[in-house]
């Protein structure tokens, strides 16, 4: 049995925001005020230039695109020295897509997930959400009221279950909790989620059945939110707060206990934590 | 050669049933396509075993590895509800209302089944919802079966369950015939479920045809209690919502009660019994229902306690009871 590897790899639909996210910690690292600092130098931050680069104008990043393919590493240490790290592997988030829609896991991601000692899943609850049903809004009557099959679109919790379920499978990690990853769960853009709350009791009450999942199948998952960029930002105006007082004076984190702070690096290191 | 030799493989369309995630670690495959197969693109992605759909007897290996799981079966008359109930307790799941006590959701290797089945009852843009189409009959010795797991809170014990989700057609043949050709399905649903929820329609025994309704459904709890061998039973009588004639009401509960005098007895509906806030509506008595059916247990055998007094297993197992 290998021990777990200090890599953790930051997995995330398209739009969830991993491309801001990045780009701001890739500023709080090289600044090295924070919990955690690059050590080293990065294999490569290209996708995150044009990001940094927009911020810096007070706009939003364009969507990243996806012929970006190469692994961007990250090596990160903290105060006490434990080294860690970041692998972000999809920054246009359109593997994952693939992924769940081909139902094949590219040898590339077997290869991650057997490496990994920790996975971190990036989640917008604005983009997943639970629809209405015949529950929450019910017709008087709906009887006799049955339909020819039609094609149904798997709600957004079916797929983001069935994406853990096939890498687990794809790990050979399936029923087995001795040597499971180490699950982090980032509830990203939580200025838009409007939620007062501890993120766990955010992802209970919009994502029940990832929820369940994720407690069920992990011992201990951690739960955090995080603004990346503490307001909505438009890809054409320019915000002249951003302007005027730089990009790294914006985005918080929510931890898992429900205190909110300003050091981006903060879900990192509290995986890092979850290593010892 | 490019399918494996295995009847319940069927790589290259889905991933190796003997769950090996990289085909070439797989000594059926590797024992049979190495030879006119050296190369192929298919070893470096890994395939899932599981499709997502409703799960067939070939898929049941996959699932019940590591135990075999409780069979549910849900039997009754076409259009009575049978598959609505399997969509109702999914979305209640997906909603988080779905209170099982200390048990939790954990995992399912039939996303798009559940899916499909309550896909139809969700509101997409510009659509009302409606109830499931109907469960089309097909020739089949199996029904479709949905799946799910689920785990004690402190990280207890996995149990797997399936889901019948049979044509009612199927049941009707069975009733009659128990050795009926378009009944097999039926019959291997009574084989081998670990419990019953036999569905009354209120709907149909307050409609037209109630007489035939009321017949077909004494005719099939009787079939059932043949074949019951004491598992557990349970009379649903689902659109809970609608009125039937009291006499009616006394002489299905005398069918079912007459010859499974153990049986429980649930009524479900969809439509809420109390005006509440849309958004925690659980409908009438489904939860009530999902918690029976998932509390099934099977038979286990007593083991009589050591009477020895020594402390010493070997003398333990050797002695007998005074």
């Amino acid at each position: 049995m290998t021990p777990l590897s200090s890599s953790i790899l930051l997995v995330g639909e398209s739009g969830v925001g991993k491309t801001h996210y990045g780009a701001q910690l890739l500023r709080r690292l090289m600044k090295g005020d924070d919990l955690l600092r690059m050590d080293g130098a990065a294999t490569n931050v290209e996708p995150f230039e044009a990001a940094l680069e927009s911020l810096n104008d007070g706009r939003a990043a364009g969507h990243t695109a996806m012929a970006t393919y190469v692994d961007s590493v990250w090596p990160v240490v903290d105060a006490q020295g434990r080294r860690a790290e970041l692998i972000w592997p999809d920054y246009g988030g359109e593997q994952i897509k693939t992924i769940i829609e081909s139902r094949r896991v590219p040898a590339a991601w077997q290869t991650r997930i057997h490496t990994a000692g920790a996975w971190l899943l990036l989640i917008r609850l604005q983009q997943t959400r639970i629809g209405d049903d015949i529950f929450s809004k019910p017709l008087r009557d709906l009887r006799g009221a049955s339909m020819d099959n039609q094609e149904v679109h798997p709600s957004d919790q079916a797929r983001l279950v069935e994406l853990l379920q096939m890498f687990l499978f794809a790990g050979g990690l399936t029923g087995l909790t001795d040597r499971m990853p180490r699950l982090g769960v980032l509830l990203t853009c939580w200025d838009e989620a409007t939620f007062f709350g501890t993120p766990k009791e955010a992802l209970d009450a919009r994502l029940p059945l990832v929820s369940a999942f994720v407690h069920s199948v992990w011992q201990c998952p951690l739960i955090m939110g995080l603004s990346a960029l503490e307001r909505p930002l438009s890809p054409t105006a320019r915000d002249m707060d951003y302007v005027a007082q730089g990009p790294e004076h914006f985005g918080y984190v929510i931890a898992s206990d429900g205190t909110r702070s300003n050091d981006l690096t903060a879900p990192i290191h509290a995986m890092l934590g979850t290593f010892a | 050669m490019n399918k494996c030799t295995r009847e319940t493989c069927f790589v290259p369309d889905t991933g190796c049933d003997l769950g090996h995630a990289v085909l070439s670690k797989c000594p059926v495959w590797c024992g049979t396509a190495r030879a006119d197969a050296p190369t192929d693109d298919l070893s470096d992605e890994v395939l899932l075993p599981w499709s997502g759909s409703a799960l067939g007897l070939a898929d049941l290996g996959f699932v019940s590895g590591r135990a075999r799981p409780l069979v549910i079966g849900v039997v009754g008359a076409q259009n009575a509800g049978k598959t609505t109930l399997l969509g109702a307790w999914y979305l209640l799941l997906g909603r988080g209302l779905a209170d099982l006590g200390d048990r939790r959701f954990a995992g399912s290797y039939s996303l798009s089944g559940w899916e499909a089945v309550a896909g139809a009852m969700r509101w997409p843009p510009g659509h009302a919802p409606r109830f499931p189409p109907h469960t089309t009959s097909r020739g089949g010795r199996a029904p479709g079966m949905l799946h799910i797991a689920l785990r004690d809170e402190d990280h207890g014990r996995l149990v797997d369950y399936l889901f019948t989700d049979a044509p009612g057609e199927w049941f009707q043949k069975w009733a009659v015939n128990t050795d009926s050709q378009e009944g097999v399905g039926a019959r291997w649903i009574s084989d081998y479920a670990d419990a019953f929820l036999v569905v009354a329609d209120r709907e149909a025994l307050s409609g037209e045809a109630m007489g035939s309704a009321r017949g077909s459904l004494q005719l099939l709890a009787r079939r059932l209690s043949s074949e019951l061998r004491e598992r557990p039973v349970a009379l649903v009588w689902t659109k809970a919502d609608v009125e039937i004639a009291p006499a009616m009401d006394t002489a299905v509960r005398k069918a079912v009660f007459d010859v499974m005098p153990n049986a429980a007895e649930f009524s479900v509906s969809v439509v809420s019994e109390s005006e509440g806030d849309p958004a925690v509506n659980k409908g009438t008595g489904l939860v009530d229902l999902l918690r029976w059916a998932v509390d099934v247990r099977r038979p286990t055998v007593h083991l009589p306690s050591p009477t020895a007094a020594s402390k010493d297993l070997l003398f333990v197992y050797g002695s007998r009871p005074k």
